[in-house]
C-alpha cells in the first residue's frame, strides 16, 4: 500500500508541467539570466586601462618626473599599466573630453590641473596618480633641500658643487628607490566572489518551492481539501500511511530537482561552493527538508484552493530570498547586521547563509549554525502540520 | 432483512443552521434507496455524516452493525462511494486513475486487474483506457468517477448524485450499471433530484427537504401521499367557459385548469374516469386532438407535502 | 462599454500580482536611491576602510590612521574577525588594516613592519590600497631623512597635503539623473510583467474556446470586438503607465519637470505601448492560463537581465548585450542611459534616442502584425 501510494504520487506529481516548472526548470531559467547578468559585475569592478590626454606644453616637456610616470604607466609592456595616454594639445584634448573619448586631461601650468567631465572613479584614480607625482616631485625637493642644509652645515663633505649635486641626486634616488616598496601583505581569503550569493539564494529558492510538491502531494489526500482526498479518506489505508508516502514521494521529486541544479550550477554556470561536498549534500537535504515541511504546514493550515497556497509558498520564499540578498546582495548584510533575528528566522537566509559560510569560512561553526536552525524549522513546521493533520473527521468538508 | 445501515437522531449543525435534523433511518440489504429531495436539502451532508468525514452534533450510525468511524478499515473495505463531484487526477490515464483508487483497497495485483477490468467493463470504458481525463466528454468523466468508487467491488456502495449534467446515452449507460451492481448483490444509497431516475431504479425512497425526512417508503406508497389518483391532459383548441364550469361538476373531480389549449383535470381518487369524460366531451361535441392520463410523480408528491416544486 | 465592463470585472480578480510588483517596484526604488548630497563640484569616490589597530595610538600609527581616515570613510563594525570577513565579502568595507602590535617602535626602528591587509580586489579596494602604500613609502623615504619624530610627521603630512587642482566641465546632474536612468530601466521589469500577466490573463478568459465561440456568434462584428478588447488593454496599460510616472515624481523628484524627465517619460509611454503588443502576441500564443505566470517571469525577468533594467549596462558581457539588441527592453534602457549624458537638448544630441524609440515602435508594428497573422489562421482552423 505504502509503494502503490507511492508510485502514483510520484507519477501524478511529475506530471504536473506547472508544478514542475515552478519546482525544476525556473531556478534553472533564474540562475541562467543571474549567470548572464552578474559574470562580468566583479570583473568590471576592477580597474579597466583608463584613456586620458595630456597638453604637451613646454612644463610638460620640461618635466622629467611627469614625463617619466606617465611613460611607465602608459607603457604596454608594463603589467600594472593604468593610463593609456594620448599627447595632444588643448583643443583636440577639449573635444575628445566632449566626446567621451578619453575620461579627462592634464594640463601642467605653475601647476597640474585636471579636466574631467562628471566624477567618477576613472577620474579618481587619474586625480590619484597626478597627486602621487605632483607628491613624489615634491619628496626629491625636500630630501634634496634637507641633504644640501646638512651639506652646508657640514655633516657632510664635498669638494664641489658639482660633486655634490651629483652625489645628492643619488642618494635621492636611492633613497626613493630603495623605500619603493611597501610591506604589506594580502591576508583576504581567494573566495571573496559576493556574486556566488546570488546563486545560493537561488539553491534556498529551489529548496522552499519544493514545499509546492509537498503541498500538492498532501491536499490530494486530505478530505477537506479536495475531491480526492474524500475519496482517500473513504478507503481502508490508514491515513498516516498515504500522508507520510506521499510526502515522501514528493521529497524524492524535490531532491532530484535539487540535484539537476546543483549540476547545472556546478557545471554550466561555474559556480563554486566550496570544497566539501558532503556537508554541501548535507545542507541541500536539510535544505529541502525545511522547504517540505513548509509545504506541508501551508497545506494544512490553510483551508483554500492549490492555486491561493502556492501563491503563500511564493510569496513567503521570494520575501525570504529578498532578505537573503536575491534581489541585492547587500540586503542580506543590511538584515544581518541590523535585525539579525529576521534572517535567524528566515529558511531562505539559513540555506544561503550555510552555503555561504562553507565557501567563505574555513571553521564550520556557522554552518552547523544553520544546520541546526534549518532543522528546528522544519520540526516546528512539521510540528504544526501534524496537529491538524491527526484530525479524523472535519466540521466542514 | 438485515439493516446495512442505521441512522438514528442524526443532526448535523453549522453555525446558522441546522443541516441535517433529527435523522432516522435503515438500509435493508440488497436493497437501492433513494434520497431525494431538492438542492441543499442535506443529501450529501447525511452521506458525509454516514461516512464519517463530517462531525456530527448529535446521534448514532452504525453499518453492518459496527459503529462508523474514520479509522474503522473493516468497514471502509466494504464501502464504495461515488461522490457528487468528479474525482479523479488530471494526470493519470484512465487506467491509472481507477488502479490507484482500487490499489488503495486491495493489494494482490493480478486480482485488481481483473477488478479494474471489470469496473471498465461495468461503465463502458474499454475504448478509452490509455485516455487523459481531460480528453473525456462530461458523461464519461462521470462514468470515470463511478469506476474509481466502485473497482473494489463494495458490498455498500453510496452514489452522490451520480447522473448531474449527464447526456442521456451516459445516463442510461449508468443506470443500468447500478443495476448490475445491485444484481450482483451490493446494497446501494442513492441520491439525486431527478424523480425519474429514483421511479425507475429505487425499491425504496426518502425525501429529504430542509434536512428533515419528510416522507419515506415504496414509489407506490409515496404516490398515495399526492391525495391524486389521475392526471387527464386534453388538447382543445377552444372551450367555452361554461364547460369548463361543467367539467368541474363531473364525479370524483378535484381541479381543472385551462391554458394555451391544454386541459387539465385531476382527480382525487375513482375509476374509470376517463372514460366518463370522453363521454361527456362527445355529449356537447367538444372537439379534441389528443388525450391522455397520467399517474401522479414524486414530484407531485412533493409539491403536495411542501408545496414547492422538487426541481427549482 | 459591455466589454470593458467585463474587462474591469476580470482585472478586478488580478490585482494582487500587479500590486506585488508595484510594491517590488516602490522598494527596490526606495532602497537604491538612497537620496545623497548632489553638488555638481568634484567628490572623488573614496573607498571604505576599516582599521583594525593593534598598536598604541601614537606617532606614526596615529598619524597613518589620521591619513586614512581623512581620505576615505572608515566603516566600523562589531569587534570580531567575522564581523570583519563578513563585512568584507558584502563590500561593506573594501579594505581592512591591521596595523600591528608596536608598529610605531619597529618603524622608527628600521625594522620595516609588516601590514596586513584584506581586500576585496575590486577598484575602490586599489585605491585603498594606493593610499595605504603612498603614506608608508613616503613615510619611509622620510625616515631615512629627518631624524626627528615632529618633523617626519609634519614632513609627511606637508607633502601628502599636496593637491591636483581639479575641474569639472559637465553641468549636469548626474546623481539625480542617474536616479530617474535607474528607476526607469526597473520599470521596464514592472511594465513588461504587468503588462503581460494581466493582458494574458484577460485574453485567456475572453479567448477561452466557449466564450470565444459564443462572441463569434453573437451579433457584434468580430474585428470591432477585437478592436474594442485592444482598447480596453491599451487603456489598462496607460493607467499603469501613469501610475509609474507618477511614482517617479514622487521617488526621483524635480528633475522629472525638466526636458530631460520628459523624454524618460515619452520613452517609457513608448515602451508600455510596446509591452502591450508583446502581450497581444503571447496571449495569442498562450492557451492556458495556468501557463501565464511562467511565461511572465521568464520573458520579464529575461529581457530585464539581458539588458539590463537590475546590473548596469555597462557591467554586462558585451556577448550578452549583442544578443539583447533584439528586445525592445534593450532600446528602452539604451535610451534611458543616454539621456543622462545628455547636456544640450537638440535635433542633432536627440537622434540617436530617436532612432532608439524608432525601433522600439518597428517592434511593436512587428508584433503586431504576427499577432494579425497567428490569429486569422487560427480562426480559420476552429
Amino acid at each position: 500500500m505504502f509503494i502503490h501510494n507511492l508510485n502514483y504520487s510520484l507519477k501524478t506529481l511529475l506530471k504536473n508541467k506547472i508544478l514542475i516548472f515552478w519546482t525544476f526548470a525556473f531556478p534553472i531559467i533564474l540562475g541562467t539570466f543571474f549567470k548572464m547578468a552578474f559574470s562580468n559585475i566583479e570583473n568590471s569592478e576592477k580597474l579597466d586601462i583608463i584613456d586620458i590626454a595630456i597638453i604637451e606644453n613646454d612644463e610638460f616637456k620640461n618635466s622629467d618626473v611627469f614625463k617619466e610616470s606617465f611613460k611607465t604607466l602608459s607603457d604596454e609592456s608594463n603589467k600594472d599599466r593604468l593610463f593609456n595616454t594620448k599627447y595632444v594639445d588643448e583643443e583636440k584634448a577639449k573635444e575628445m573630453l566632449k566626446n567621451d573619448e578619453i575620461t579627462g586631461y592634464l594640463i601642467l601650468e605653475d601647476e597640474p590641473k585636471i579636466i574631467v567631465n562628471t566624477s567618477g572613479i576613472n577620474e579618481t584614480i587619474l586625480n590619484y596618480v597626478v597627486e602621487e607625482i605632483a607628491q613624489s616631485e615634491t619628496i626629491m625637493q625636500n630630501i634634496a633641500q634637507k641633504k644640501i642644509q646638512d651639506a652646508i652645515s657640514g655633516t657632510i663633505q664635498f669638494n664641489s658643487y658639482d660633486v655634490l649635486y651629483d652625489n645628492i641626486y643619488n642618494e635621492v634616488t636611492n633613497i626613493i628607490k630603495e623605500n619603493s616598496e611597501a610591506n604589506i601583505e594580502d591576508i583576504s581569503n581567494s573566495n571573496l566572489s559576493y556574486t556566488m550569493i546570488e546563486f545560493y539564494t537561488l539553491i534556498a529558492m529551489a529548496c522552499l518551492y519544493g514545499g509546492i510538491l509537498g503541498m500538492v502531494a498532501i491536499n490530494q489526500n486530505l478530505p477537506n481539501m479536495s475531491n480526492n482526498g474524500k475519496r482517500v479518506a473513504m478507503s481502508p489505508t490508514p491515513k498516516y500511511k498515504v500522508v507520510f508516502s506521499s510526502v515522501l514521494a514528493s521529497y524524492i521529486i524535490q531532491l532530484i530537482g535539487i540535484a539537476l541544479l546543483f549540476v547545472y550550477t556546478i557545471f554550466v554556470l561555474d559556480v563554486d561552493y566550496g570544497t566539501n561536498l558532503s556537508l554541501i549534500i548535507l545542507l541541500a537535504v536539510v535544505g529541502c527538508l525545511a522547504g517540505l515541511s513548509l509545504g506541508v504546514a501551508v497545506a494544512t493550515i490553510f483551508k483554500a484552493n492549490d492555486n491561493f497556497k502556492t501563491g503563500i509558498v511564493i510569496s513567503f520564499t521570494m520575501f525570504g530570498c529578498f532578505l537573503s540578498g536575491m534581489m541585492g546582495i547587500t540586503m542580506k548584510y543590511i538584515v544581518d547586521k541590523n535585525i539579525p533575528i529576521l534572517n535567524k528566522l528566515n529558511p531562505a537566509s539559513m540555506i544561503t547563509d550555510g552555503f555561504y559560510s562553507l565557501y567563505y569560512y574555513d571553521t564550520l561553526d556557522r554552518y552547523y549554525f544553520n544546520i541546526i536552525s534549518l532543522l528546528i524549522f522544519a520540526f516546528v513546521m512539521i510540528g504544526i502540520s501534524t496537529i491538524s493533520l491527526r484530525r479524523q473527521k472535519y466540521d466542514n468538508i | 432483512m438485515e439493516n446495512v445501515i442505521e441512522v438514528k437522531e442524526l443532526t448535523k449543525e453549522y453555525k446558522k443552521f441546522k443541516a441535517v435534523d433529527n435523522l432516522s433511518f435503515e438500509v435493508h440489504e440488497g436493497e437501492i434507496l433513494g434520497l431525494l429531495g431538492p438542492n441543499g436539502s442535506g443529501k450529501s451532508t447525511t452521506i458525509n455524516c454516514i461516512l464519517s468525514l463530517l462531525n456530527f452534533s448529535k446521534g448514532s450510525i452504525r453499518i453492518f452493525g459496527k459503529e462508523m468511524e474514520p479509522s474503522a478499515y473493516d468497514l471502509k473495505r466494504e464501502i464504495g462511494v461515488v461522490f457528487q463531484d468528479v474525482a479523479v487526477f488530471d494526470e493519470l490515464t484512465i487506467y491509472d486513475n481507477i488502479d490507484y483508487f482500487c490499489g488503495l483497497y486491495i493489494k494482490d495485483k493480478t486480482l485488481r486487474k481483473k477488478y479494474i477490468e471489470d469496473a471498465i467493463n461495468l461503465v463502458g470504458l474499454e475504448d478509452f483506457k490509455k485516455f487523459y481525463p481531460k480528453q473525456l466528454s462530461g458523461g464519461l468523466l462521470r462514468r470515470l468517477n463511478i469506476a474509481c468508487g466502485i473497482a473494489h467491488k463494495p458490498k455498500l456502495i453510496f452514489l452522490d448524485e451520480p447522473t448531474v449534467a449527464v447526456d442521456p446515452q451516459s445516463r442510461n449507460n449508468i443506470l443500468d450499471g447500478i443495476e448490475t451492481l445491485r444484481n450482483n448483490g451490493a446494497t446501494i444509497v442513492y441520491t439525486t433530484h431527478y424523480m425519474e431516475e429514483v421511479e425507475i431504479l429505487c425499491d425504496r425512497v426518502i425525501i429529504l427537504d430542509k434536512g428533515r425526512i419528510i416522507a419515506s417508503g415504496t414509489t407506490d406508497e409515496l404516490k398515495e401521499l399526492a391525495k391524486i389518483e389521475e392526471k387527464v391532459s386534453v388538447e382543445v383548441k377552444e372551450l367555452d367557459e361554461k364547460y369548463i364550469e361543467k367539467i368541474t361538476e363531473l364525479k370524483n373531480v378535484e381541479d381543472v385548469d385551462y391554458e394555451n389549449g391544454l386541459l387539465i383535470i385531476t382527480y382525487k381518487k375513482g375509476k374509470n374516469n376517463l372514460v366518463e369524460l370522453i363521454d361527456y366531451m362527445k355529449k356537447e361535441s367538444i372537439n379534441y386532438n389528443k388525450i391522455f392520463s397520467e399517474r401522479p410523480t414524486l414530484n407531485d408528491v412533493f409539491l403536495e407535502l411542501t408545496g414547492k416544486e422538487l426541481r427549482d | 462599454m459591455i466589454i470593458f465592463k467585463t474587462f474591469l470585472k476580470v482585472l478586478n480578480k488580478c490585482k494582487a500580482p500587479i500590486i506585488m510588483y508595484t510594491v517590488f517596484l516602490i522598494f527596490f526604488g526606495g532602497f537604491n536611491m538612497k537620496t545623497s548630497d548632489n553638488s555638481i563640484n568634484f567628490v572623488a569616490s573614496k573607498p571604505d576602510i576599516l582599521i583594525v589597530n593593534q598598536d598604541k595610538e601614537e606617532g606614526i600609527t596615529k598619524n597613518l590612521i589620521e591619513y586614512i581616515e581623512n581620505n576615505s570613510n572608515i566603516i566600523d563594525v562589531e569587534d570580531n574577525e567575522e564581523a570583519r570577513n563578513d563585512a568584507l565579502f558584502y563590500r561593506d568595507v573594501n579594505y581592512i588594516i591591521y596595523i600591528p602590535e608596536n608598529f610605531n617602535k619597529d618603524f622608527l626602528e628600521n625594522k620595516n613592519p609588516k601590514i596586513d591587509i584584506k581586500s576585496t580586489g575590486d577598484y575602490q579596494s586599489s585605491l585603498a590600497e594606493m593610499m595605504l602604500e603612498r603614506y608608508l613609502k613616503v613615510a619611509k623615504i622620510y625616515k631615512d631623512v629627518y631624524s626627528s619624530e615632529t618633523e617626519l610627521i609634519e614632513k609627511i603630512n606637508d607633502t601628502l597635503s599636496k593637491e591636483v587642482k581639479i575641474t569639472i566641465t559637465s553641468k549636469l546632474d548626474t546623481n539625480k539623473l542617474d536616479k530617474a536612468a535607474f528607476f526607469y530601466n526597473f520599470t521596464n521589469y514592472c511594465i513588461l510583467a504587468g503588462c503581460i500577466y494581466v493582458i494574458c490573463l484577460i485574453l485567456s478568459s475572453f479567448k477561452r474556446e466557449n466564450i470565444n465561440k459564443r462572441t463569434i456568434i453573437s451579433s457584434m462584428n468580430y474585428k470591432e470586438y477585437n478592436r474594442k478588447l485592444l482598447i480596453s488593454n491599451s487603456l489598462f496599460a496607460i493607467v499603469l503607465w501613469v501610475f509609474y510616472v507618477l511614482l517617479s515624481f514622487v521617488l526621483v523628484g524635480d528633475i522629472m519637470f525638466t526636458s530631460h524627465g520628459i523624454i524618460y517619460i515619452i520613452n517609457s509611454f513608448i515602451f508600455t505601448m510596446c509591452a502591450v503588443t508583446i502581450a497581444f502576441l503571447l496571449g495569442t500564443l498562450i492557451a492556458n492560463k495556468n501557463a501565464v505566470n511562467g511565461i511572465v517571469n521568464v520573458i520579464a525577468l529575461g529581457s530585464s537581465f539581458l539588458c539590463g533594467a537590475f546590473v548596469p549596462v555597462e557591467m554586462l558581457p558585451d556577448t550578452i548585450l549583442k544578443v539583447a539588441h533584439i528586445l525592445p527592453s534593450y532600446w528602452f534602457i539604451k535610451t534611458n542611459e543616454e539621456i543622462k549624458t545628455l547636456e544640450i537638448l537638440d535635433f542633432e544630441t536627440l537622434k540617436p534616442i530617436i532612432m532608439n524609440m524608432g525601433m522600439i515602435v518597428i517592434f511593436s508594428i512587428l508584433f503586431v502584425i504576427i499577432t494579425n497573422i497567428l490569429s486569422s489562421r487560427k480562426r480559420k482552423i476552429s
